[in-house]
């Protein structure tokens, strides 16, 4: 399989890649360092047990001071898929609505490369795009063995897929909107509308009754809402995950079919 | 070897009944055009007209939204073999700013697959492209050089090159024109869009005038030069009624007095001559009008009206 194109997307953005990648694994770096400070505060867990809905409003759910909860609460269900959504919603934006807006798309689509192949390949460098916060992320959490933070391995690999999964699923809408749109702008504001709006059901669905209800939509809910970092990626969840990526991929691919090029 | 219009061969570009509309705004409306193998056709017309817009319908970009694009009897928009055979000049060449020349030309070769280092060795020579340092710190004429050995290295069988020589100076301008007249000798062919009516003159065998989205004209521009109003001066011995010279068909009245006329011809001066033999004739000036007068004809809707098509 050809990948020349991969490679180039991928050079292009190396810096910004490696920038939110150190940049994320510092941060987690940090706090797991700081975790041995606050293992033993319990007013921590009395404050979220007393506010749940201000608790579920930053992601927060069971206890904040044992070692999958201080996880959960301060890297995986905001700051780490976060981050690694602007890379990916970034990169799919650019992929195609920003490349055939600065007019470069052309040259490279008027190279003997099948639309599918040129865009498969794309899909490639955004899979790669997608895995560097989640491992950088792992790596810090490896080092929480010597800072009394030691959670099962298992839910920190089922989190650590499910985090880049999502990344690539946002990156992925980003790209199928610009595809559809051939508009940047719309491309980011309406994967990063979306990823927002997915925190919120995710983050609220176990507080408020009607949102509960729409948290099966989230792909939020499926890759961090179920405190996986305690339980693990369930295999439901890689399919809700899988099978939307491999829908919003399809219609990427049609519509890229389709557009006009510059 | 040449191929000139007329053959029976395959066509290497052949468009029938193009037409593209972006929403409610003009591209191009049925455009038919067939360029013969080992052709170089030059494809004009004032900006806006559609010119790359029909380029890029031409390379498989552009989604038409009616009729059909051939190119060497293949769709390039579904034929990605095709697509090896054509070399692309945009006219809005846009490169990768942090890229060097050099690294951009190693990786689109890559892609291409068969492209022999020599030649690349030798664009670069010839062109004298600066091929070290980020494209984004290169002038435009540099960034067109890096455009054109991208488009010729891997030795297509058409080129389509949108303003090819925008930023060259004359030296490098010249050396365009003679790496484009070794490519036709060995049987390429190319369809070249350009504003250098100069270029035009020296390298293409036919041009084809688009205007407002329609295909105006096709011809030879020897025929074009041919079939051209000529601009003639009659003077006359003493004050002198001109109306039996006015009355030639053909015949424009560009400035009357009463000793000489300044008239536009278009077709044979027999029947002119012919005229204004009994008027007393004492001198008699005739140039054929400027290439560029002839095109800008075309471009304004001018007298020449619309050409037969030569093929």
């Amino acid at each position: 399989m050809r990948t020349d194109l991969t490679r180039l997307d991928l050079r292009l953005r190396r810096r910004g890649l490696w920038a939110y990648a150190l940049g994320t694994g510092a941060y987690a770096l940090l706090i797991v360092v700081l975790y041995p400070s606050f293992r033993h505060d319990t007013s921590l867990d009395q404050l979220m047990r007393g506010n749940p809905t201000v608790a579920a409003l930053f992601g927060v759910s069971g206890s904040l001071t044992s070692p999958a909860g201080w996880l959960n609460a301060n890297l995986y269900a905001n700051i780490v898929p976060l981050s690694a959504l602007l890379l990916t919603i970034g990169y799919g934006a650019a992929a195609v609505a920003g490349e055939n807006d600065d007019e470069r798309l052309g040259l490279l689509a008027a190279l003997p490369l099948s639309r599918r192949t040129l865009l498969g390949q794309k899909l490639l460098a955004l899979g790669v795009l997608s895995t560097p916060v989640a491992l950088t992320t792992l790596a810090a959490d490896l080092v929480g063995r010597f800072y009394q933070l030691q959670p099962p391995w298992p839910g920190l690999a089922g989190v650590t897929l499910g985090v880049a999964l999502t990344a690539f699923l946002f990156g992925c809408l980003a790209l199928a909107i610009g595809c559809l749109t051939n508009n940047r702008g719309a491309a980011i504001g309406v994967a990063s509308a979306a990823a927002a709006a997915s925190y919120v059901v995710s983050s609220l669905a176990g507080t408020v009754a009607w949102v509960d209800r729409l948290r099966l939509f989230s792909p939020l809910y499926w890759s961090v809402g179920q405190n996986q970092v305690e339980n693990g990626l369930s295999l439901t969840s890689l399919a809700a995950l899988a099978l939307t990526i491999a829908v919003i991929a399809g219609v990427a691919v049609w519509s890229f079919d389709r557009l006009d090029l510059r | 070897m040449r191929v000139h219009p007329g053959s029976d061969s395959e066509a290497a570009v052949d468009l029938h009944g193009l037409t593209k509309r972006y929403g409610r705004r003009r591209g191009i409306r049925d455009v038919t055009l067939r360029v013969l193998p080992g052709e170089v056709l030059g494809f004009l017309g004032p900006n806006g007209a559609g010119k790359s817009t029909t380029i890029r319908l031409l390379m498989g970009l552009l989604l038409p939204t009616a009729g059909v694009v051939e190119v060497f009897g293949s769709d390039p928009r579904l034929d990605v073999v095709v697509r090896r055979r054509i070399g692309y000049l945009p006219g809005e060449l846009a490169l990768f700013p942090s890229l060097s020349g050099r690294e951009l030309i190693g990786r689109v070769a890559r892609v291409r697959g068969g492209v022999e280092p020599r030649e690349i060795d030798r664009l670069v020579g010839r062109l004298k492209v600066e091929l070290d340092g980020p494209i984004r710190s290169l002038s435009k004429g540099n960034r067109q050089k890096i455009g054109l050995v991208l488009a010729f290295m891997h030795r297509p069988d058409l080129l389509v090159l949108d303003e090819p020589s925008s930023g060259l100076d004359p030296l490098l301008q010249d050396e365009f024109e003679q790496l484009v007249h070794e490519r036709v000798c060995e049987g390429a062919t190319v369809f070249l869009s350009s504003h250098d009516l100069d270029e035009v003159d020296r390298v293409v065998d036919r041009v084809a005038i688009i205007r407002a989205g329609e295909l105006v004209g096709v011809d030879t521009v020897d025929s074009l030069r041919t079939r051209a109003p000529r601009l003639v001066e009659l003077h006359f011995a003493g004050p002198t009624d001109p109306s039996s010279v006015l009355a030639v068909p053909g015949v424009r009245a560009l400035d009357v007095t009463a000793t000489r006329v300044r008239l536009e011809v278009t077709g044979q001066l027999g029947a002119l001559l012919h005229a204004a033999a009994p008027l007393g004739v004492v001198d008699l000036t005739a140039r054929p009008v400027s290439l560029d007068a002839i095109f800008r004809s075309f471009y304004e809707d001018g007298p020449m009206g619309r050409m037969t098509h030569a093929n």
